[in-house]
């Protein structure tokens, strides 16, 4: 009997033991991220990606940031004022930027911050230029081209041509650009403007700032970037240890000029498993989640848990139609010719078969069903949150009858008469893409039985090789915006050589032209005017059919507190900007 | 014996040829574009991708890309690893501490407990125990490593407040670890911490190792105990059992003295290459319990084509399986004297 009651009472303990999830704060000083993106590097210079960009925006600092959550204002931070053409310290002809440079300010070796450090942060980057590095957007207003090189690796630039772009003023540091150009602060503000040490680079073997070593230094190997795993900015966080693939772990900079954080260390751990990452919050083991849309019914009514929901992401993701699909080997367009078998390469240059896909896509359901309704139907290229977007912009919708007079009309109606089969390629795992490429094969079929499409899965090294040889006949893929202006994202979408366009051989020499006026036009309503003429054009040549303008969620533990969101801030939904941030 | 041990030993070096003319082959079915692809993670970086193949030759010759990484293996430069963003040297050193630490403690309780439960099961056949054994072990084996790992997980670590822990440390023992105050003798957490004299990260190590190595035992002594169990019937069923008892031995004796050892032939090769396959890392096991080994690295470098690290595992393994062959034939000798070596 005394043997039962022991044994009860110590299933008693256990069983009580299990409280679901815990209730107190764990390490309180320490915020610990949980997330899956992998650091490419630390420099900021070489990095693109928003894992790195996360670590690298709060370790260092740029000359201006943006303004809380906005996107098109801004504060001074390294610089003491933000240049404009009232204050003077933006010329009227848009060509000059004077960025007057905060003193006192420590790097983590305690050395002090001078205009000559700024002048070398952007010189190295442009010295640096690694291949597709963001470095591109500095050489864009700075000196009109794309990059260092050209297409075969070969330098194209002097280095007189970099050390004329920025230069030292006194107390000032001086940017003369090649041609105006509107977004050029709002790239400033991003983690590829972020502002290193001069001593510290160059005592680790980084490019001197001489003009005769600069070919040296051009276009490293990965990893042998001098600041791939050190790090020594003016942020309010040092790196204390980055473990690639493992965590990245910053710890409080107390000479930080604008005072030491609240949080002692931050910790990001890649967690790759979904489930492993739930306990973990629940446990109170991660105060910061990243939570895929699959999964967010899961902690729906969780206790202890604050959910922030339908942040506008800067991302627009659209179905292209190739224009000229490379037949070569191309066992997705079937027997490449309009017999009801395959589709020829030029299929998706017929407007009506462009329009009749664009109305075949059900957005209602989509949106629905995909995103829970956590997502918002574009109107054009250009997304909700981004400059000269025009809400009002007449745009597609789904209606099988308008679908089916339109596939009537294409191609003379051989289209409708003799049918037509081709795949669609999505990369594996991406269930968004997924989703989007049997709707349209499932709407599509549903007009008429002799239209087939097959959706198949690749991994992303396969898909990637079908773009760049432009074998894929429909893809579906999307844009995160680099900065927050309508630049980034038509000139993408629509220019000739823009990164998606130039893989659906689409070019319409006006869109071209005016795109390339856009970025130079100063004057808000004309630069208005193009873009919305630009948004007009899309609609009337239907390159692309815009699919979904996510929205994001932020999860954290309720005993976070301070974080705030902006679209623009690399990982914005995660952890954003920690400075303010603390656990109580 | 010393020859016959330099003899096996130096078939490590045909077999690692081989093994990586074979992958090569294989990654000449591989455009440079799709190779390309480790390195260019982002669709904006497509418009550089000529510049990123060229930068490292992957347009060359299959036969010169494999000459040129012989070359560079031969100076002891692996090439650099994308997915773990470090000389893929180096990343097997980082990696291969947490893998080699599952699997020692895995290690034996899988293949002692599948002795034990196998042995057991056969002197008890068709009893109670050997009727249980068996189903344990089916049981085991079909469970799915990912399903039973989340379960443990979910009950261990979710519904008891953390009791069993994922990853290597808590964050504490792990700052500490990390830190100039902690002597990274071994790379292997329980050992380095009983080493540096902190019982209580040696503690929160074992607590972290419970479940990871909980899974593999469920699942992989389930196997360990087939093989005994046969083994032991059929060792139980000859002559010289029949005589050991015929004389008076006692059963102790019997099954302890005469039994075992002659059962342990087969249960010594499916412990080699058990033992191969945890030091060569259980990916998903790793993923389960986020703790980053060599199967958790492989893994990614498979699906993302870095091809430096595929090369680096499969030079690995071939040293690992050659060595491993090598110990078992020489257990092989030691269990059963009619073995001659050579």
């Amino acid at each position: 009997m005394k043997k039962v009651v022991l044994a009860l009472v110590i299933m008693g303990i256990i069983l009580s033991w299990g409280a679901g999830f815990a209730a107190e704060v764990k390490n309180p000083d320490t915020l610990i991220v949980a997330d899956i993106g992998t650091v490419d590097s630390l420099d900021p210079a070489w990095a693109y990606d928003t894992a790195s960009g996360a670590r690298i925006f709060n370790i260092y600092e740029t000359l201006v940031s943006f303004k809380d959550g906005k996107t098109d204002e801004f504060i001074p931070v390294l610089a003491t004022k933000v240049p404009s053409v009232e204050n003077g310290l933006i010329s009227p002809d848009g060509l000059t930027y004077t960025f007057p440079i905060r003193k006192g300010v420590k790097f983590h070796n305690g050395e002090i911050l001078t205009p000559e450090d700024v002048e070398y942060s952007f010189e190295r980057a442009m010295v640096q230029d690694r291949d597709g590095g963001p470095v591109w957007m500095l050489y864009e207003p700075l000196l009109g081209v794309h990059g260092s090189r050209d297409s075969e690796g070969n330098i194209v630039i002097d280095f007189e041509q970099i050390d004329k772009a920025v230069e030292v003023e006194g107390d000032n540091v001086v940017f003369h650009l090649k041609h105006p150009y509107p977004p050029f602060l709002t790239i400033l503000a991003n983690t590829w403007g972020s502002i290193v040490s001069k001593k510290f680079c160059v005592k680790h073997g980084d490019w001197p700032g001489t003009a005769e070593t600069w070919k040296k230094y051009n276009n490293p190997e990965p990893g042998k970037e001098t600041l791939h795993a050190i790090a020594c900015g003016t942020g309010p966080f040092k790196l204390e240890r980055w473990e690639p693939g493992v965590e990245t772990v910053v710890a409080r900079f107390d000479d930080y000029w604008q005072g030491p954080a609240k949080l002692k260390r931050v910790i990001w751990k890649i967690v790759e498993e979904w489930t492993t990452r739930k306990l973990m919050f629940l446990a109170g083991d991660a105060d910061i989640i990243y939570v895929p849309q699959p999964y967010i019914q899961e902690l729906e009514g969780v206790e202890g848990i604050r959910v922030a929901k339908k942040l506008p992401s800067l991302t627009l993701s659209a179905a292209f139609f190739n224009f000229n699909i490379n037949p070569e080997g191309n066992a997705d367009i079937g027997s490449g010719k309009l017999d009801g078998e395959g589709i020829p390469p030029d299929f998706f240059s017929d407007k009506d078969v462009r329009l009749g896909f664009a109305y075949s896509f059900d957005w209602e359901t989509y949106l629905q069903d995909v995103f829970m309704g956590e997502a918002l139907k574009p109107v054009g290229p250009i997304p909700e949150g981004i400059a000269y977007r025009n809400p009002e912009q007449e745009t597609y919708y789904f209606d099988p009858e308008k679908a089916k007079e339109h596939f009537k009309k294409a191609w003379g109606g051989k289209v409708w008469e003799k049918g037509f089969k081709f795949t669609i390629l999505y990369n594996t795992g991406n269930t968004m893409r997924e989703i989007a490429a049997r709707m349209f094969e499932e709407n599509v079929e549903a007009l008429n039985p002799k239209f087939k499409i097959e959706v198949r899965p690749v991994e992303w090294s396969t898909y990637l090789k079908e773009l760049v040889n432009r074998r894929l006949t429909l893809f579906i893929i999307g844009w995160l915006a680099d900065y927050a202006d309508p630049h980034n994202f038509v000139h993408p979408f629509m220019h000739s050589q823009g990164d998606f366009s130039a893989f659906q051989s689409y070019h319409n020499p006006i869109v071209d032209e005016l795109i390339e006026r856009g970025i130079k036009t100063i004057d808000p309503e004309k630069r208005g005017q193009i873009y919305y003429q630009l948004q007009l054009i899309y609609y009337d040549d239907v390159p692309s059919v815009p699919l979904y303008q996510q929205l994001l969620r932020h999860y954290e533990r309720d005993w976070v507190h301070g974080w705030y969101f902006n679209p623009i801030y690399p990982n914005g939904e995660i952890q954003g900007y920690l400075y303010p941030i603390y656990k109580k | 014996m010393l020859n016959y041990i330099i003899r096996r030993l130096l078939l490590i070096i045909p077999v690692l040829i081989g093994v990586s003319v074979i992958i090569f082959l294989i990654l000449s079915l591989f455009s440079p574009e799709q190779r390309a692809a480790v390195f260019v993670t982002d669709i904006k970086q497509l418009r550089d991708i000529q510049g990123v193949i060229a930068k490292h030759g992957l347009d060359a010759p299959i036969y010169v890309q494999y000459f040129r990484w012989i070359s560079e293996v031969l100076k002891g430069n692996l090439g650099w690893s994308k997915t773990a963003e470090r000389p893929v040297l180096e990343a097997f050193f980082y990696f291969f501490p947490t893998t080699l630490e599952l699997g020692l403690f895995s290690a034996p309780l899988i293949i002692l407990i599948g002795i034990y439960l196998g042995g057991t099961a056969a002197v008890h056949q068709d009893k109670f125990v050997d009727h249980a054994s068996r189903v344990f072990a089916i049981v085991g084996w079909s469970l799915p490593s990912f399903w039973l790992g989340l379960v443990l997980l979910m009950v261990f670590y979710g519904y008891f407040s953390g009791l069993f822990p994922p990853e290597s440390l808590g964050v504490k023992a792990s700052l500490v670890v990390k830190s100039g105050d902690f002597t990274r003798f071994t790379g292997i957490n329980t050992i380095d911490a009983l080493l540096n004299g902190k019982l209580w990260i040696f503690v929160d190590a074992l607590r972290h190792l419970v479940l990871p190595v909980a899974t593999l035992t469920i699942i992989d002594c389930a196997m360990v105990m087939r093989i005994m169990r046969s083994s032991m019937l059929e060792v139980l069923g000859k002559g010289y059992i029949i005589t050991a008892r015929a004389k008076g031995a006692d059963e102790k004796t019997v099954i302890k003295k005469h039994a075992r050892k002659n059962a342990m032939i087969p249960v010594i090769t499916v412990s080699g290459y058990l033992f191969a396959m945890l030091m060569s890392g259980v990916v998903i096991t790793e993923t389960i319990f986020n703790r980053k080994g060599l199967g958790w690295w492989w893994a990614r470098a498979a699906i993302q084509l870095d091809i430096p690290a595929v090369l680096g595992a499969v030079l690995f393994n071939g040293i690992l399986f050659v060595i491993t062959n090598l110990i078992v034939d020489l257990l092989y000798a030691y269990f059963d004297p009619r073995v001659r070596l050579g």
